[in-house]
This record gives C-alpha cells, sequence and structure tokens, in this order.
C-alpha cells in the first residue's frame, strides 16, 4: 500500500537494501532478547511484548540508514521501544496515567513508615523465588502509570543511568530522577500492601514482622 | 515516647520537639533514592544517616526501599522460545518489505 507508488522518498537500491537486510539481521540477533525482556516488563504480559518488539524493530528497520550510531545501539532501541510502547498504549486503555505527588507517601503513621516488603531476610534472588512475591512486584510495577512505569524500567530494571533514561523519555536527569523517586515509593508501598495477601501465615510466621500493623 | 514534657523549656529545644522530628522525617523520605544511589554530596549524606541512627522509623523506610530496588534489579525476565525469535524476525521482515 504505502510502496505502490514512489513519493517522496527515492526506492533504496538494491546494495544497500541488501545490506539493510544483513545488518537488520545482526541488529535483531544480538538485540531481540534485551528488547522483548523490556517489553515484558514494560506490557506485563507476553503477547503485548511480543506486538512491540515487532513495533519496534519494523521501525528500527526503518529508520535504520537514518541511525548514525551517535547514540548506543540499545539506546537507540530502547528510545524506538518507548515510542512504539506509548503509541500503543494510547490506543488501548491502559492504567490512568495520573501524577504522583510525594505528599501521598508520606507516612501518616508509625505503622507505614514501618511498612515492611515479605521477602523475610532472604537475598533479592532467593525471595523471587517465591511466585507470589514475584507476582506482587509485577501487579505493583503494572498498576503504576505509565511515564513513572518507564522511568522505573529503564532505570532500576534494565540498568540504564540517569542521563541515558533522560535522553529515551525527553527528560533532564533531575526530572528523571524525581520520576523514579516516586515509582520506588509507589512500588514500596503496593509491595509491602499486597505482601498483606501474599504472604499468607507461613511467610508471616517465618520473619516475624508485623504486615498488618500498618494496613489502613 | 510515655513522658509527656510540656514544660516551656522542654518546647525550647528544637530536636525534642516531635514536630521538627517529623519534619525531619519528611526532608530525609524525599531525599532516600538520591541517598540509595550514592548521589548525596557527602555532608547530607552524612547527616541523613545520622539521622537513620536516631529514628528506627526512617531507618525501617529505607530499608523497605532499598528492598524495593533490589528486588525490581533482580526480577528474572521472560525468554523467547528460538521458534518465536524466528517466526517474529519472518514476520517484522515481510512487514518491512512489502512486495
Amino acid at each position: 500500500m504505502k510502496s505502490s507508488t514512489s513519493t517522496k522518498r527515492p526506492a533504496p537500491v538494491p546494495h544497500n537494501e541488501a545490506r539493510t537486510a544483513a545488518s537488520f539481521d545482526a541488529l535483531y540477533r544480538d538485540h531481540v532478547d534485551q528488547m522483548y525482556r523490556f517489553a515484558t516488563r514494560l506490557c506485563g504480559e507476553p503477547e503485548a511484548a511480543k506486538d512491540l518488539v515487532q513495533e519496534t524493530f519494523l521501525n528500527a528497520y526503518r529508520g535504520y540508514q537514518a541511525f548514525r550510531g551517535e547514540a548506543q545501539v540499545s539506546t537507540w532501541l530502547y528510545a524506538i521501544a518507548a515510542r512504539a510502547c506509548s503509541r500503543m498504549r494510547r490506543k488501548r486503555k491502559g492504567a490512568p496515567d495520573r501524577e504522583l505527588s510525594l505528599e501521598e507517601f508520606i507516612p501518616t503513621s508509625e505503622g507505614e513508615f514501618r511498612l515492611q516488603i515479605p521477602v523475610g531476610g532472604l537475598s533479592p534472588e532467593e525471595a523471587l523465588q517465591n511466585k507470589e512475591l514475584r507476582q506482587a512486584l509485577d501487579r505493583a510495577i503494572a498498576a503504576l502509570p505509565k511515564k513513572y512505569r518507564m522511568v522505573l524500567v529503564l532505570r532500576d530494571m534494565e540498568g540504564l543511568s540517569a542521563k541515558e533514561v533522560g535522553g529515551i523519555v525527553g527528560l533532564n536527569e533531575r526530572a528523571v530522577k524525581s520520576r523514579l523517586h516516586r515509582a520506588r515509593l509507589f512500588v514500596r508501598r503496593e509491595l509491602s500492601a499486597q505482601g498483606l495477601a501474599a504472604s499468607e501465615p507461613s511467610h508471616n510466621a517465618h520473619n516475624g514482622h508485623p504486615f498488618t500493623q500498618g494496613g489502613r | 515516647m510515655g513522658k509527656r514534657i510540656t514544660t516551656r523549656s522542654a518546647q525550647r529545644k528544637p530536636t525534642r520537639s516531635p514536630r521538627r522530628e517529623k519534619e525531619r522525617c519528611v526532608a530525609v523520605l524525599k531525599k532516600l533514592s538520591a541517598y540509595i544511589d550514592d548521589e548525596l554530596p557527602g555532608a547530607l549524606c552524612d547527616e541523613l544517616r545520622k539521622h537513620l541512627g536516631d529514628c528506627p522509623n526512617c531507618e525501617e523506610f529505607v530499608l523497605s526501599l532499598r528492598q524495593t530496588v533490589a528486588l525490581c534489579r533482580h526480577r528474572p525476565a521472560l525468554a523467547l522460545s528460538q521458534a518465536e525469535r524466528a517466526r517474529m524476525r519472518n514476520d517484522i521482515l515481510r512487514a518491512a518489505r512489502p512486495r
């Protein structure tokens, strides 16, 4: 449909096309797992994540000749995925994108200060072997308004620097850090509240933390 | 905690005022991510660490925030199967080069 008549863009010469295809294969091979991981963290479910990965690489393919290599390839792909994700989410009806204020995370009682994350003294790797905890974490991340989730996923899950995240989402470092802080506070609160339900008797008995004390 | 000192002389000591204490906790709470990420300037960091030593509530809070970040960092990722990877590659190329 798009390629039936050449409009603005000249048809690529076969040599370039072959080169693009070969480079694309390398790009895809080296980065598809990383992009799928990123996409599952953003979307929460495998099918939506696959759609996002396909959209990302399709856009990368189309934009490959314009990519000058000034950014790292992976940062460039993250940026394409982030844009594709916000377009896809706009079409569907996702969680409303509200602002998180710092004030809402200021504890009003001792119990809220002392909300516990149900890790029971284990290392993060060990604790995450618990399916309920993994699910609680995923739910907490999924419940984040999307612009906060984007920053948290890029920074705390994908391990990018605040500067890199800023480049991807179009914010300065200060704004990235502010968003990240609110996102972490949100996940902490959700996770500790969900922990009440997720870690029924066995966990409570195990580590003896009073999960219930800040329950409301 | 149990003692209720309401004399005026007690109120003159700012560090003893519960209100001041709460304000300090709130100020600390706002900086906790920077603290966890080791981004606070030395003097601020020392001040915050001192507060954490004196305030069990904030100490607990920072522990739970650290744990939250650690869980995010270590959340295992799902992986694609070989077949899915190949299928998606073909779909992308087909969409990219409509003939």
